[in-house]
């Protein structure tokens, strides 16, 4: 299950609107933030996938202008690519 | 246990995070060594982009386990974007080619071989080619994304082995025309400034760049000093309203193919207005008309400008414009204390996109926007290495290492002595650029081509017309990559590669910065390091073709272990033999030395010492570029010393506006772009691969401005033909208050046979660069039906 660490940034003035969408995020802890506009979280989610989708998620609030990635760890996926997973729906070229 | 450690790990995640915009936690990292017992981390540079973005790879029982920033790299202060995080996915996917494959026909189905029948065969099939129909019936077409260590052998290889100019490389389709500005305005290739501008910059124009979703980490640089200073202006241009818009102050919606008009429209407000420095101007500038370079007068330009009033510029541009918004633009341009101007794409892949590119420059040669902190006219580029290995390794048919053009003996000479091969062998005549490669592959006069780390079989303009070619049972391909392609497709050879970080060498991102990765794992199966696989090549060439030469190009890296010692050995050849006394002098930068920065190094850097402190941070200029000291002829702060302007000055173009090759007509009524969306990269065989990515985007689209799809009853995710006069696609609509009226927009990554956009697209090429105009084509668009179930593609081998 990846741990991510991210720098959201907002406009200072939507700083706490912000702060309050985000406080609906499960998978999404927010540990600080500044007058600048900048909030730093942490993503644990299950799977990379879902993380894909959480930070899609947090790039849809209005209020919100990047999310800005800066540590990744996911030890516990690694052997998911290795050992051949299957992506969903996707046709080789033997299969057209 | 486990929660303990989990809770740890959440730690470190927000303190690195933390760490990047000076915020303090509640807690430190003291408590928390040990939490990554195992990680060891190996620092690099990003893969998927220009920007060059410095990031580490943690690897745990040589296996990669994550990624995180570098806080102290100056490419992006630590901030990664979620493409960049996941490309390591790639290392491991079982889709990876792992042993070398062949067939004799097109039509038959691969083989396994071992490395040296692969290379037998390589060297048999190439040298058989130049036996029997000369030396330019071989090619190598390589990529902005190879190390620079891999195309500077290569092209060795090519020009003093095999004696063929024949050398390209993918950066002809996406940076040739930024190349063709700089040498014609400034006298030299590559920007003046940097990043660094991006943090004094008062205002920022965006022109053909969707900066967010392309470059989003840089994004994030001006959008912080956005917020940071809200006096700070942001200009958008472009015919779609991108996510980069989201920040602009204004955004000016032209109509496609009237930028050219728009940047003159801003010209004549600075000179109408008296807003350009007149001191700059009489200093350093001087004005220039034609392919004669007729030196004109300051008169004759503002007279030249005068047919550009505002008024009319906003006629032809049509969109959301104003005229008072072309004056509103223009003086923020010129009144701010910094401005830095931002490209890519949308003004380079364009039928005069050299002219695009000058007409940018021009308002900061008027405007004195140069040279100072804050203000630069910076071409962002695609790839990680299209300037490091491409344009400055040697990678086009016209220039040699060193930003050397190839009709010039002097220089040649130069080259042929440092390889200590004789004077002479290399040719005097450019060879094919990457169009007229692909012309000559479609026409059998090449035999034999190798095609590296790029997908050409995708993406080529109207790529149908160059792939009937590429399937010609007479024309042997060579394709080295380290996953299936639309390309490996119609090879006879495919020969598996080492991935980023599974081998090293040095990336050369947008500004002129070199930065080491070292291999940290190994790669799968029996994939190589590309500076073997050459070596190797080269060592069997020799022996057929019995040519001592050849043998004297690999001599200095004969039995050097690929992993370090080779790519070291060809970086210091390179660096200390070929870049010394060019503009781009890397003699400083050695890997010992790059293996110390945290960001690598800006070019010029003439010793280590200087290296050590990051470079060149501003060219020309004296103080601050040890090059403009040397070269200084006056007590002037600024010395052009280019080598394509021998009267030292900066050169204002007079261009006039230039309509598209192919304009909306009665049968082909839209225009239709291409462009790239966040989470997918070129024509997706790595992004396509990261499962995360792929089920964001899982395939193309049209973008459909809502008052066209509601005139042609279309609605979202109806199903909708693309055609133009050479192909056609049947994509889902997205119907979004995104294109200008009259355009539609397409991605260009998908792999599937019905959304390749590039059958679609139209391959004129710009004149002097010869890169081809992408961005816009005529088209129809017609409602097929109602939405459909779709798959995404790849081609999986």
């Amino acid at each position: 299950m990846p741990i991510a660490g991210v720098v959201i940034t907002t406009r200072p003035d939507d700083l706490e609107a912000t702060l309050q969408a985000l406080a609906g995020f499960k998978a999404l802890e927010v540990h600080a933030s500044d007058a600048e506009g900048n909030i730093v979280a942490v993503l644990d989610t299950g799977s990379l996938d879902a993380m894909e989708g959480l930070v899609r998620e947090i790039n849809g609030v209005r209020t919100i202008l990047s999310v800005g990635l800066t540590y990744l760890n996911a030890e516990d996926e690694i052997e998911r690519p290795g050992s051949g997973e299957r992506l969903f729906g996707l046709r080789s070229h033997q299969e057209q | 246990m486990a929660q303990t450690r989990r809770d740890f790990l959440k730690k470190t995640a927000a303190l690195s995070a933390a760490s990047y915009v000076g915020v303090h936690l509640p807690f430190d990292g003291t408590a928390l060594a040990g939490t990554e017992e195992g990680i060891t981390w190996h620092p690099g540079t990003c893969r998927l982009c220009g920007s060059g973005c410095r990031l580490e790879l943690g690897v745990k029982k040589g296996e990669p386990v994550g990624l995180r920033g570098i806080p102290g790299a100056r490419t992006n202060f630590g901030y990664l974007c979620m493409k960049g995080m996941l490309f390591w996915k790639c290392m491991r996917h079982p889709d990876r080619l792992t042993t070398p494959l062949y067939r004799e026909k097109k039509t038959d189905p691969f083989r396994k071989i071992s490395w040296d029948q692969a290379l037998d065969i390589a060297a048999a099939r190439f040298a058989d080619a130049v036996r029997q129909h000369g030396n330019d019936s071989v090619a190598y077409y390589g990529s902005g994304q190879a190390l620079t260590e891999e195309t500077y052998l290569f092209q060795k290889i090519m020009r003093g082995g095999l004696q063929t100019n024949n050398v390209e490389g993918n950066p002809r389709l996406c940076m040739a025309s930024a190349v063709g500005g700089y040498l014609t305005s400034f006298g030299a290739d590559e920007p003046i400034g940097g990043y660094a501008d991006m943090e004094k910059a008062t205002c920022f124009f965006i022109i053909g760049s969707n900066t967010a979703e392309a470059h989003p980490v840089l994004f994030r640089r001006i959008m912080r000093r956005k917020l940071d200073n809200p006096e700070v202006k942001v200009i958008n241009a472009d015919p779609r309203l991108s996510q980069t818009s989201r920040i602009a102050d204004k955004h000016l919606q032209f109509r496609p193919g009237t930028d050219l008009a728009l940047l003159n429209g801003m010209a004549n407000v600075i000179m109408e207005e008296k807003l350009y420095d007149q001191n700059f101007l009489s200093t350093y500038a001087t004005f220039r008309q034609g392919k004669e370079k007729k030196e004109v007068s300051l008169d004759d330009y503002r007279k030249f400008v005068a047919g550009y009033t505002p008024e009319k510029v906003a006629g032809i541009c049509g969109g959301n414009i104003t005229a008072d918004d072309i004056r509103q633009v223009a003086r923020w341009f010129a009144t701010a204390t910094g401005t830095v101007s931002l490209w890519t794409m949308g003004i380079n892949q364009r039928k005069r996109g050299v002219w695009a590119n000058n007409l940018i420059h021009n308002l900061h040669i008027l405007t004195g926007q140069l040279l100072k902190e804050g203000a630069d006219s910076l071409s962002l580029t695609g790839q990680p290495n299209a300037c490091g290995g491409v344009r400055e390794g040697g990678g086009l048919c016209h220039i040699l290492p060193g930003h050397r053009l190839v009709k010039k003996e002097k220089l040649r000479n130069q080259v042929e002595d440092a390889w200590g091969i004789p004077r002479g062998r290399i040719p005097p005549k450019p060879g094919y650029h990457t169009m007229a490669m692909f012309s000559a592959v479609n026409d059998g006069r090449i035999k034999a081509i190798w095609i590296n780390c790029t997908s050409p079989a995708q993406s080529l303009p109207n790529c149908d017309h160059y792939n009937k070619g590429l399937a010609r049972e007479d024309v042997f391909i060579v394709c080295t990559d380290i996953f299936p392609t639309r390309t490996t497709e119609y090879a006879n050879l495919v020969l598996p590669t080492a991935f980023h970080f599974e081998k090293t060498g040095v990336y050369g991102c947008t500004e002129r910065r070199s930065q080491l990765t070292r291999k940290a794992i190994d790669p799968p199966g029996d994939a190589r390091p590309e500076v073997w696989i050459v070596r190797e090549w080269a060592a069997r060439l020799a022996d057929r073709m019995k040519d001592p030469v050849i043998s004297q190009c690999i001599k200095p890296f004969s039995g050097l272990d690929a992993s370090y010692d080779l790519p070291r050995a060809i970086w210091t050849e390179y660096t200390q033999k070929v870049t010394k006394g060019r503009d781009n002098d890397l003699r400083g930068a050695t890997y010992e030395v790059l293996a110390r920065m945290a960001d690598g190094v800006q070019w010029p850097a003439l010793d280590e010492k200087y290296a050590l402190t990051g470079g060149t941070t501003k060219k020309f200029v004296k103080g601050k570029d040890p090059l403009a000291t040397i070269h200084s002829q006056n007590d002037l702060p600024y010395q052009f010393y280019g080598p394509a302007h021998p009267d030292r000055k900066l050169w204002v173009w007079l261009r006039p506006q230039a309509d598209p090759e192919e304009m909306p007509d009665a049968g082909y009524p839209f225009y239709l772009s291409t462009g790239r969306i966040i989470d997918h990269w070129h024509t997706m065989s790595m992004t396509g691969r990261v499962p995360e990515l792929l089920r964001a985007n899982p395939y193309a689209y049209v973008e459909i401005n809502p008052r066209d799809a509601r005139r042609l009853g279309i609605s979202p995710g109806d199903m909708v033909e693309v055609r133009s006069r050479r192909g056609v696609n049947l994509l889902p609509a997205k119907v979004y208050e995104g294109p200008v009226e009259g355009m539609v927009f397409v991605y260009w990554h998908d792999q599937e046979e019905s959304r390749m956009i590039n059958k679609v697209t139209k391959d004129a090429f710009d004149p002097g660069s010869k890169e081809p105009e992408f961005k816009i084509c005529a088209a129809t668009v017609r409602r097929v039906s109602g939405p459909r179930p779709l798959k995404p593609f790849l081609v999986r081998g």
